[in-house]
């Protein structure tokens, strides 16, 4: 076994570096990737140029051209106009909704983001677990993991494949085309399905049903306590003495006494508004429309002694269907939310709607909800007008799982979008172009034919995303350079002894899929291709299928609620981390043994 | 119609003048009254009570945050008293436990060192360097008390309505002057000030409950709503709400309870 150099014990600091800082989290991990790109030249273990080639690189290029054709498909309302139609095929049966729209998310997923796949569904979804009264824990997960599992049926399906030869080009291996992988994929889409068509009752926790929307059957017991009986406006009117002899009472004050929420107030003389500030004070004589449950909202006008209207009257207009109305939002994988309390990101004075409560996992929260640190998946409970429920929408960080028209889609573009859509496709298949040719082609035909402008191109695009594959891939380099994926291959290979190509490709997935568990699948990634060619290649394999099997094992990411789709499904799911071990050993394995056997028969390693 | 503390330093002739106010208030003058009732309710002797008012925590005991237990226990016996109104309250740390009700008086009587002195030198027959290493000991004590459990230096005038500097007033005046202020008309209970009281001794009795288990949770209440305030960890916050059953069991007045991990509690909290 070769002597270490200092070079290789620098890159092997610098992967312990990384990888320990990936675990911790004490700085994001795209900040981790852009330090690791500035680190490697410093200390002259990459050119400068090595250092920001990942910046033009295939695989930025191409997620870039991804997120953009993503982003027009969904402006056109194309990818939308797919729900009702799979809803209509899979009828009232929980199997073949499962499985319709796992396949339907599947297959977006394998040309869009994982995660803008799976938000996508996530509001029909919750329709369907309503009106046919299946609880939302039976299926998001299984859809959840289509999604994930989806990324795997092309090469631009997920961060790690489109990867996948940029890695491989610096050991001059032959490139895999966009549809190489696909009967693998297909086949790990199709063995996820069944795994939960057939154990779904065994490895999913049982839940609730969600509230239908006639509020006839009862709420989730321990959350409702205090609110037994569906939530409902109201409208109700203060004495004329409500202020005398007391100090001044404010919106907040109502909230956390009885837990009824302001949603809309007349000022003095009468100035309507919806959504009022929670510091605003309740004066004497005024109309209150208020958002509770029947009994709190009874018990603040018994103690308050505060008239209860029979019905709404001064907010008949503004409290109706049409103007205001209640929606539930989850906070998005990387929101700015996440971590923050809604009064640090003054959320009220930005969007001026009212948050009536948060959920997470199988709890509600109705008590100074502004001061609760958010987590990705949590779910806010907001009311207000659908104009500023609309902005929120728009600006936010939150995903609205209750439909709210957003924005006019350019449904007229529908068509424009599905021919570059092809085209880029077609170029890829038929003319052999390069895929990150091809994909730009699409995104910027898009640009031109104004289905998405070029400032919304910008600001889809996830430059987190990017950055963190631009700074990884000169590490990968530098482990490669350095002789540094050698030195560990043949240590490992020298661990393990002679084996068997499959069972080499077994533990080259089961080490993916640890490391993409503890760091991120691109991290995981780059640190492993190189290892894991130089392995294939000292033991005389195929380096292409090794590196294959990298590439698909780092979506083998089901044990922990940490990938991005499983974190946003995990609160409207009520899901704790034990039901995804639960769930996730059993996909786990699936996989890796679909996975091994799929490489097998199709190209026989 | 209002509540009392009176918090004094060690030989400061302030148990005198509580005795004096609530006679002439014809109040209720309460003291150890309060140890005995939170010893007999939650089982642990007068002894440790005191103790617990008395002495700043250890290094051991504030690992154990056993201290904390107890002064729950007290604060929470305290609350049910006071809620009841006319209390002249002269035991250690009222203007601390009851900081946040509008209704109570906080007086704080003070006497030259001198005069402190001469007391000592009286009541122990102590030399005078003896009588004034004693005095500042026990502040000394009770300044460390009030900073470990409660971060407030119990000479700031701030925490304070009214402060009094006994010797100079004499017993029956200094009294005169505290009745009078308790009838000024920002110390009256109001219908606000009392459900504000009621709120004080539910998040007490809950921090009373669950203070052994869980010493750093703090607890805000407000119209029977409870929050539960835990510094950390989903594990801790968990375990907190496997006991709300029986807390809506044990306790009157909870309409809903919540825990609260990670969230900042506000400063009225207990």
């Amino acid at each position: 076994m070769q002597a270490l150099t200092l070079d290789m014990i620098l890159v092997l600091v610098m992967i312990a570096v990384a990888v320990f800082l990936f675990i911790v989290e004490w700085v994001r991990i795209d900040v981790v990737a852009i330090l690791i790109m500035v680190a490697l030249p410093l200390m002259g273990l990459v050119t400068p140029k090595e250092a920001f080639c990942g910046l033009s690189s295939n695989a930025v290029v191409s997620i870039i051209a991804v997120i953009i054709i993503g982003a027009g498909l969904d402006k056109t309302g194309l990818v939308n106009n797919l729900v009702g139609p799979v809803l209509k095929i899979a009828g009232n049966s929980t199997s073949r909704i499962v499985t319709a729209i796992s396949i339907t998310v599947a297959a977006i997923s394998s040309f869009m983001q994982n995660i803008g796949a799976a938000a996508l569904f996530l509001p029909a979804i919750q329709r369907v677990s309503k009106k046919l009264k299946i609880p939302m824990s039976k299926l998001l997960m299984p859809i959840g993991f289509s999604a994930i599992l989806g990324g795997t049926m092309t090469l631009v399906g997920c961060s790690p494949l489109i990867l996948l030869n940029d890695l491989m080009a610096q050991f001059g291996l032959k490139p895999f085309g966009l549809f190489d992988v696909t009967p693998i994929g297909a086949a790990l889409v199709a063995s996820g399905i069944a795994c939960f068509v057939l154990l779904g009752r065994w490895i999913l926790p049982k839940g609730r049903a969600e509230e239908s929307p006639t509020g006839s059957e009862p709420q989730d017991q321990e959350a409702s306590a205090p609110n037994d009986g569906v939530d409902d406006i109201y409208e109700m009117k203060t004495p004329s003495d409500f202020t005398h002899y007391r100090e001044p009472v404010t919106v907040d004050d109502l909230r956390e006494r009885y837990l009824v929420n302001v949603v809309a107030i007349v000022e003095p003389p009468d100035y309507k508004i919806v959504a009022p500030p929670s510091t605003m004070q309740v004066h004497s004589g005024v109309s209150l429309g208020v958002f509770g449950s029947k009994a709190a909202v009874e018990r603040l006008a018994k103690e308050e002694g505060i008239e209860l209207k029979p019905q709404l009257e001064v907010f008949a207009e503004e409290l109706t269907d049409q103007e205001s109305g209640k929606v539930e939002a989850v906070v998005a994988p990387r929101s700015d939310l996440v971590g923050r309390t809604l009064n640090e990101v003054e959320f009220e004075g930005r969007f001026q709607v009212t948050t009536i409560s948060l959920g997470r996992h199988d709890e509600k929260f109705h008590s100074d909800v502004a001061n609760m640190p958010l987590r990705v998946g949590d779910v806010l409970e907001l009311h207000g007008t659908w104009k500023r429920l609309q902005y929120l929408h728009q600006n936010g960080g939150l995903l609205f799982t209750t439909p709210v028209e957003v924005e006019e889609l350019k449904t007229d573009k529908a068509l424009f979008a599905g021919f570059w859509l092809v085209t880029a496709l077609m170029m890829v298949i038929v003319f052999k172009i390069h895929l990150s040719v091809c994909l730009m082609t699409g995104a910027v035909g898009m640009v031109v034919t104004r289905v998405i402008t070029i400032d919304d191109a910008y600001n889809a695009v996830d430059w987190r995303t990017v950055f963190l594959l631009a700074g990884l891939i000169p590490l990968g380099m530098a482990t490669e350079k350095t002789g540094t994926a050698a030195w560990i291959a043949t240590g490992v290979l020298q661990g393990i002894g002679d084996v068997p190509p499959i069972v080499l490709i077994a533990v080259i997935g089961l080490l993916a899929t640890f490391f993409s568990l503890v760091i991120s699948n691109v991290g995981a990634t780059v640190l492993l291709v190189p290892l894991a060619i130089n392995m294939a290649k000292a033991s005389g394999m195929d380096p292409r299928m090794a590196a294959l099997a990298v590439g698909l094992a780092t979506s083998n990411s089901f044990l922990l609620p940490t990938h991005q789709v499983n974190a946003l499904y995990m609160g409207p799911g009520g899901y704790r981390s034990t039901d995804f071990l639960k769930a996730g050993v059993v996909m786990t394995v699936l996989f890796l043994v679909v996975m091994v056997g799929m490489m097998y028969v199709m190209y026989g390693i | 119609m209002t509540v009392i503390t009176i918090s004094r330093g060690s030989k400061s002739m302030g148990t005198a003048v509580a005795e004096q106010v609530a006679e002439t208030l014809e109040y209720e003058c309460l003291s150890r009254a309060v140890l005995l009732e939170a010893s007999e309710q939650y089982g642990i002797p007068e002894i440790k009570l005191t103790h617990a008012l008395h002495d700043a925590p250890s290094l051991l005991e504030r690992l154990g945050h056993r201290k904390d237990g107890y002064v729950a226990c007290v604060r929470s016996a305290l609350a049910r008293h006071v809620a009841r109104d006319n209390i002249v309250y002269h035991g250690l740390a009222g203007h601390v436990l009851l900081k946040n009700v509008s209704h109570v008086l906080k007086v704080r009587i003070v006497a030259d060192m001198d005069h402190r002195v001469s007391i000592v030198m009286r009541q122990e027959q102590l030399s005078d360097v003896d009588a004034l290493h004693s005095i500042q000991k026990m502040d000394k004590g009770r300044m460390k008390w009030s900073k470990s459990l409660y971060h407030v230096d119990p000479s700031d005038v701030s925490l304070y309505d009214l402060v009094l500097n006994v010797p100079r007033f004499g017993v029956q005046d200094a009294a005169d002057l505290i009745c009078r202020g308790a009838q000024l008309k920002q110390f009256a209970t109001t219908t606000d000030s009392k459900r504000d009281m009621t709120d004080l001794v539910l998040a007490c009795e809950v921090k009373a409950a669950l203070v052994d288990e869980h010493p750093d949770v703090e607890i805000t209440s407000k119209g029977g709503n409870v929050l539960v305030y835990c510094a950390a960890g989903e594990r801790h916050g968990r375990k907190v709400r496997g006991v709300f059953d029986s807390l809506r069991k044990d306790i009157d007045g909870i309409n809903n309870i919540e825990v609260h991990v990670g969230a900042t509690p506000p400063e009225s909290a207990v």
